[in-house]
């Protein structure tokens, strides 16, 4: 589960009140590869969201991310035309630059138009104008073309997918549907080319890919979340979340997955692991939100225990076309401890609701 | 009884803002068949005295009576026609119209008057001055003295009780001055005129029937013959 | 110093003493500089400085991509996703028509969505006033609702106002859900997004225009080279705004034209300003043989007569400014109405009175002034100190140069005829106008021969008709002759200018007429409601064409159907005609000459067209020749087959066959439609029966008559301007007129008073005046009319056919032309009753006595 939600429930939940002509995320969906990678237009809401740590090879660290969001506006035009804006497609891509302590952030949104932007199984495309994923057997080519930068990245799974939660949903509060289908390529490993102001570097590191798609989740009384991704070093990886409530406290759905040297995943209920801010907090001249940027885990059953510190301070995206709300994602690095072993990583950290309590739910 | 009588005319200018006397308190009578020269120095109000008695000019005071009509009884109009009836004007300088023919500047008055048969009036003003043959000819091709003839004929074209002359002379060489005056005096005699003449010639005074010296606008004597 | 006190003494003391004569003198350099100037800045204004009503929120982009009849949308999915950082505005671009107050704004459809990813975030849509206008959530919720409409904040129109519109053939209502700053009421148009405006104008699967933003470098060529690799073969490329200067290019010849007809006016003025200085040199003759005797030096006097002229030349030029830029508001209506009926839909920019517009007046008021004066100065410098002091002896020297000027004129006719018979020099009529001038610089030369014979011929006559005062008011004209000549000349310029334009203007109508009778077949023309624009082409709905060719009286209608295209850097309208529709054998005229049916038999579903006659002057081109354009995605070439009459727009026209044109461009809505009637059947009948058809429907149902009616006005609202110059070239020379008589009788004032003692009422004084302004309105319209005529077949034949390409039957106006010419005869008669005052007024005995 992910702040996305946020960024997507928040556009969405004004555009277009919650109908019946959307399907809900229940038990029991039979997922199919590569089909479920790409889009479903009867869910209202759908994601695609790459992070990455990569390095040059001059040794300078760069975080990355693209996330492509699908919120379903109308289904109503018949006949309908080219023009019609059935879904909206808003794309967020960020750089950080976390040695050069630069954080470049753009956003974008567009119809499908006559091209311009869309999901295709049949072309193993998803794209936003240039910012786009090209599916190339199980490789995925990422191509995203900014004004400062340009990153050009092959993607190459070292994993099979994961699905998330139990029986194929990932419950996000109390009821049926109140949940959402939710599977991850937790390590694929990225090379490319980053063109950064001009100068051509060759980087190489880890991504993720997320890929999530349902109609309503959240309640009201659920304003934020803080999500982690974890590639630890000993090739396991981590997915953790947690739901803060209006009265400060952590919601019983809270969950996480985790997925072995394998690629086998365990699901995680709130109870099986500790997410706790450290006092390291960074607050945004722009939003004036106080973000935690230093978090413990622990997690007994797999006698895990992580510190989350980040290089860089300032990786708020900002929301510059009042469509969606403002959340911190950003690169980190852990350090820690399995059992007697020092273990470390690198991830993604996610924090939404900070600024102001994030709308999760459809309005009556 | 007198043509033209000045009864204590006096004729005053504004000059500047200044009043000049041109004319002042003269009293005179010229009788039909009289050669007036007036005489007197530039600016001793001879013009002021020949327009007054040429109806181109009221009196500031006093009457000028022409042949019964006193001026300044009458309005433009009626000056124009008093004009047009009983004065002849001859210039220094001839005043010829040089677009028009001899004829034609000696028929002009009675055209401008509307009367009929100029053209013979004209031939018959033209023989009394001796210049029968060339009523065809431009001013540019007369000589000065054939000039004054012409603008003579002019004169007379109307038949005028009253000929005023101013420095009819005074354009020409002696010898040809010498014969307008010969002609003017014969003409005033034949045609019963009352002419008046501004000059500044002595020559010209001695043949006149009478002459006035006009000195700051006052008659400083009258000579008669 | 001494130098300046003397000028003062000499020059300027007696302008003061005569201060109706020099303010004439200075009204007539004043309406001279205000006309020219008046006319550059309308000019400026409406033809130079416009935008298209089109570039309406188009912003400051660097790249544009357009094709004849729409771009393929598919190219902006292409261009989104290049692999480079450039930012893309598909734009539909059209009109519509405010129902309840008709007025006509650009319809701008744009990508509401995308326009958020402007730089700096929902801050899309720049204005040329640098306002902006601001795409958030609320601009995309609002796209949900296809009734969404944006005004610009000065129609007055408030959030939720519903508006009624007239697009194409239907009204519709729509909802204000935004209102944007615009700066003025030019700047207003109707924004939609781009499902809303495909859906109102009925036209799916393209758009008008796509603009492009690029970084730089590289530069702007390898992005049009970029660019380019990707467009099908009839979608063009090309720099932002290539329209507007491709406008701009199509309007420079009209207002060339405009400008030079301006200048009439001022060679007007030089004739009065050149008659004013002669006579103030004659006039102080005497005072300058006395300078001279007193030690000035030849240059010392032509510098005060020339100094004089600069005078009147500063004082107009700073009175003409100001009137030039009121007349300017004025013209500027009037221009922006011809650019509008016979152009292209434009709004005119503001009028700028600018730094060169100040200097331009003062160099025109100076320099004519000076000019005009020199000829006269020079001979004031010339004349011996003695002979300056004998009074008048010079003026008769002018008679000996007659017939030597004659000879001169005559050289000049014939140099004139030669340079009318030059080609255009790029594509403007530089030699025609050279012969124009020629033509009025000979007839200058000869009207004082021609005033002369006349009035030596006639001064006797009128002597015996009219009176001694005729006789001796034309002798008095003879005797200044250079002065009258010069007052002819002035006159029987502007006369002849009035009566060139007059026969112009008067032939073009009647050819338009005789044309219409030809051109217009059919018995009822339907179009689109709403303002028609040689460059808009709303549709008519098919299944009204449809309904209205099925109805019992109709025996056939004939789809036609108009886009705008461009060619070789300039716009034209491509349109087709239905040739296999019902068709009355008509007798469309062809430069060919040959029959119409065997023509349209050559361009049926063939890749032959028709030109039109303005085109073939617009893109050099002759029948027989190929032409290659856009049209849709391709680019094919034609052959021309013929070229035909059109009188109806300047644009220029290519005309093929409805199936070729469908081939290219598939949609079949038509722009109008002409309907043929069966025979006997009544056209009230009809008319109501297809009114009845189209209810339901926004559209004009015009019959033949009322079609001819229509263009008859409009053609009438295009001359106005030139009326207006006219005008304004008769005026100034009444005036010189009144001014000229008035410098006539101060200078005669001697011989007036003279009449007065030899007994002439005031009456026949007045009367004598009057006769004089008789006599030179009457030469001066003789000649005016003469010099006219010759200047007509100039504007005709030579600078009509070179800078329009339209062939114009000769035909003689003659109510107008007799009505034009009573009213400045009536007015030069009139001019004379103020100098006639002043002659009545002078002192008779102070004139004869004052040498």
């Amino acid at each position: 589960m992910k702040s996305r939600l946020a960024v997507l429930g928040a556009a969405l939940l004004f555009l277009q009140p919650l109908t019946a002509q959307y399907r809900t995320a229940l038990p029991g969906y039979r997922f199919e590869f590569p089909r479920d990678y790409f889009d479903h237009p009867d869910f209202q809401t759908e994601w695609w969201y790459y992070t990455g740590n990569l390095k040059s090879s001059t040794g300078h660290r760069y975080g990355f991310e693209l996330t492509f969001f699908r919120a379903a506006v109308s289904r109503d035009a018949v006949p309908s035309e080219t023009w019609d804006v059935k879904d909206l497609y808003l794309t967020h891509l960020a750089l950080s630059d976390l040695d050069g302590r630069h954080f470049y952030y753009k956003e974008r949104v567009n119809r499908a138009g006559p091209g311009i932007a869309g999901v295709s199984a049949s072309k193993g495309r998803v794209w936003n104008g240039n910012w786009q994923i090209q599916w190339q057997g199980t490789d995925q080519k990422l191509d995203a073309v900014e004004r400062e930068f340009q990153l050009n990245l092959n993607l190459h799974p070292q994993k099979p997918p994961v699905v998330h939660g139990e029986n194929g949903v990932s419950q996000k509060s109390g009821g049926a549907g109140q949940a959402s289908y939710y599977i991850s390529l937790t390590r694929l490993a990225a090379s490319g080319e980053l063109e950064l102001n001009g100068e051509k570097l060759e980087v190489s590191g880890l991504a993720w890919m997320d890929h999530e798609f349902f109609t309503h989740q959240l309640d009201p009384d659920q304003i934020g979340w803080d999500w982690l991704s974890l590639q630890l070093d000993d090739n396991t990886e981590l997915m953790l979340f947690r739901i803060r409530r209006k009265n400060g406290s952590v919601d019983p759905y809270s969950a996480g997955t985790y997925i072995d040297l394998q690629g086998k995943s365990t699901h995680l209920r709130a109870a099986d692991f500790m997410l706790q801010p450290l006092t390291e907090s960074w607050t945004s001249i722009d939003t004036r939100a106080t973000y935690p940027i230093a978090w413990k885990i622990a997690i007994p059953k797999l006698e895990i225990e992580l510190e989350v510190h980040t290089a860089l301070a300032a990786q708020e995206l900002v929301g510059k076309t009042k469509i969606a709300p403002s959340y911190w994602e950003g690169a980190i690095y852990l350090e820690g401890k399995r059992g007697k072993a020092s273990l470390g990583g690198v991830g993604y950290l996610e924090m939404t609701g900070y600024d102001r309590p994030v709308r999760l739910s459809p309005q009556p | 009884m007198a043509i033209v009588s000045f009864e204590k005319v006096s004729k005053d200018y504004l000059t500047d803002g200044q009043r000049v006397h041109a004319l002042d308190d003269i009293t005179l009578e010229i009788e039909r068949g009289e050669f007036v020269a007036l005489m007197g120095r530039s600016g001793c109000g001879k013009s002021t005295l020949l327009n007054l008695a040429g109806a181109m000019d009221f009196p500031t005071s006093g009457n000028v009576v022409l042949d019964g009509v006193t001026t300044s009884a009458l309005k433009d109009a009626g000056l124009t026609c008093l004009r047009r009836e009983k004065v002849g004007f001859i210039f220094q300088s001839f005043q010829l119209l040089h677009t028009l023919t001899v004829f034609e500047n000696v028929e002009l008055p009675l055209l401008l008057a509307g009367k009929p048969k100029a053209r013979d009036a004209a031939r018959e003003r033209l023989d009394w001055v001796e210049l029968d043959g060339l009523g065809d000819r431009y001013p540019h091709q007369l000589s000065g003295g054939q000039m004054q003839r012409v603008g003579i004929a002019r004169a007379l074209v109307q038949s005028p009780a009253i000929l005023l002359a101013d420095e009819p002379t005074g354009n020409l060489d002696t010898i040809t001055g010498n014969v307008i005056l010969g002609l003017l005096k014969r003409l005033t005699r034949e045609l019963n005129t009352a002419t008046i003449m501004a000059t500044h010639s002595a020559e010209a005074g001695a043949l006149a029937d009478a002459v006035v010296r006009l000195r700051d606008g006052k008659i400083e004597e009258i000579g008669r013959r | 110093m001494g130098r300046l006190f003397l000028f003062y003494r000499l020059m300027i003391r007696p302008l003061l003493k005569e201060p109706v004569r020099a303010a004439l003198t200075i009204f007539a350099v004043t309406l001279g500089v205000a006309v020219v100037l008046a006319m550059d800045l309308a000019g400026n204004a409406a033809t130079g400085s416009f935008r298209a009503s089109m570039e309406t929120l188009a912003g400051d982009n660097d790249l544009e991509i357009v094709a004849s009849g729409g771009v393929p949308e598919a190219i902006v999915g292409s261009l989104a996703t290049l692999p480079y950082y450039i930012r893309i505005s598909p734009r539909m671009e059209d009109s519509a028509v405010l129902a309840d107050s008709n007025q006509t704004l650009p319809l701008i459809g744009l990508d509401l969505v995308a326009e958020a990813n402007a730089d700096g975030g929902g801050r899309a849509l720049v204005t040329s006033s640098d306002k902006t206008f601001e795409t958030n959530e609320d601009t995309i919720r609002q796209l949900q609702k296809a009734d969404s409409i944006w005004v610009g904040a000065s129609l007055g129109k408030k959030l939720g106002d519903r508006v009624r519109l007239l697009i194409n053939d239907q009204v519709r209502e729509f909802t204000v859900r935004g209102v944007y700053p615009d700066s003025n009421g030019s700047e207003s148009a109707v924004v939609m997004d781009l499902a809303t405006a495909q859906r109102a104008l009925n036209r799916f699967g393209s758009v008008d225009r796509i603009l492009l933003n690029v970084p730089e470098p590289p530069a702007l060529d390898e992005w049009e080279q970029r660019v380019r690799a990707i467009l099908p073969t009839g979608v063009e490329v090309r720099a932002q705004g290539t329209g507007t200067i491709e406008n701009r290019r199509m309007l420079a010849a009209f207002r060339w034209n405009l400008q030079l007809l301006s200048y009439i006016a001022l060679i007007v003025g030089a004739f009065l300003i050149y008659n004013t200085i002669s006579v103030s040199v004659v006039r102080r003759r005497p005072e300058t043989g006395i300078v001279r005797a007193l030690g000035a030096s030849r240059n010392a006097v032509l510098v005060a007569f020339l100094g004089e002229a600069a005078f009147f030349g500063v004082t107009g030029a700073l009175f003409g400014l100001p009137m030039g830029r009121l007349m300017a508001s004025g013209a500027v209506k009037l221009m922006a109405a011809t650019v509008e009926s016979l152009y292209v839909s434009s709004r005119p920019g503001a009028i700028a009175l600018s730094a060169w517009s100040v200097a331009l007046a003062f160099v025109i008021g100076v320099g004519v002034a000076v000019v005009s004066a020199y000829s006269p100065a020079r001979e004031a410098s010339l004349v011996s100190p003695v002979e300056a002091m004998a009074r008048g002896r010079r003026e008769y020297k002018t008679r000996v140069h007659k017939s030597r000027d004659l000879l001169l004129a005559l050289v000049l006719a014939i140099a004139a005829a030669g340079a009318s018979r030059a080609p255009a020099m790029q594509g403007k009529p530089v030699f025609g106008y050279l012969a124009a001038i020629l033509l009025v610089a000979a007839s200058a030369l000869a009207v004082p021969a021609f005033t002369d014979a006349i009035l030596s011929q006639s001064s006797r006559w009128l002597g015996k008709v009219l009176g001694v005062e005729a006789l001796l008011g034309s002798q008095s004209l003879s005797a200044s002759l250079r002065r009258t000549s010069v007052l002819v000349g002035a006159l029987s310029t502007a006369i002849a200018m009035m009566v060139s334009v007059g026969i112009m203007v008067g032939s073009f109508r009647e050819t338009v007429l005789i044309w219409m009778n030809d051109r217009l077949p059919a018995d009822l023309y339907l179009r689109p409601a709403g303002a028609p624009a040689p460059d808009r082409h709303p549709t008519v709905s098919l299944e009204l064409a449809d309904k209205i060719s099925k109805l019992p009286g109709v025996a056939g209608i004939d789809r036609l159907r108009a886009y705008e295209i461009s060619l070789d850097g300039m716009p034209a309208t491509l349109a087709s005609v239905d040739l296999s529709a019902f068709r009355r054998d008509n007798q469309s005229s062809f430069l060919s000459g040959r029959p119409t049916a065997q023509v349209l038999a050559e361009i049926r579903d063939s890749k032959a067209v028709l030109v039109s006659e303005p085109f073939t002057y617009k893109h050099h081109v002759r029948a027989g020749d190929s032409i290659t354009f856009s049209l849709g995605a391709a680019r094919p070439s034609f052959r021309i087959a013929d070229i035909y009459y059109d009188y109806g727009s300047e644009r220029g026209t290519i005309l093929m066959d409805r199936q070729t044109m469908l081939r290219y461009l598939p949609d079949p809505t038509p722009s109008n439609l002409a309907i043929y009637l069966m025979p006997g059947t009544s056209l009230e009948a009809a008319r109501n029966e297809i009114l009845q058809a189209s209810s339901g429907y926004r559209v004009l149902l015009a019959s033949n008559r009322d079609l001819r009616a229509e263009a008859i006005r409009i053609f009438d609202r295009t001359f106005a301007i030139t009326y207006a110059l006219e005008a304004v070239a008769v005026i100034v020379a009444v005036m010189g007129v009144a001014g000229a008589l008035l410098a006539l009788v101060i200078d005669r004032r001697r011989e007036i008073g003279l009449l007065r003692f030899l007994g002439a009422s005031a009456g026949q004084v007045h009367k004598q005046i009057l006769v004089e302004a008789g006599l030179l309105g009457l030469l001066a319209n003789f000649a005016g009319l003469a010099l006219g005529f010759a200047l007509s077949l100039v504007l005709i034949f030579v600078i009509n056919k070179q800078s329009f390409g339209w062939t114009i039957r000769f035909h003689w106006p003659v109510a107008v032309l007799l009505g034009a010419i009573s009213v400045v005869y009536a007015a030069t008669v009139l001019s004379g009753l103020y100098p006639a005052q002043v002659a009545v007024g002078l002192n008779p005995l102070e004139a004869v006595h004052e040498e």
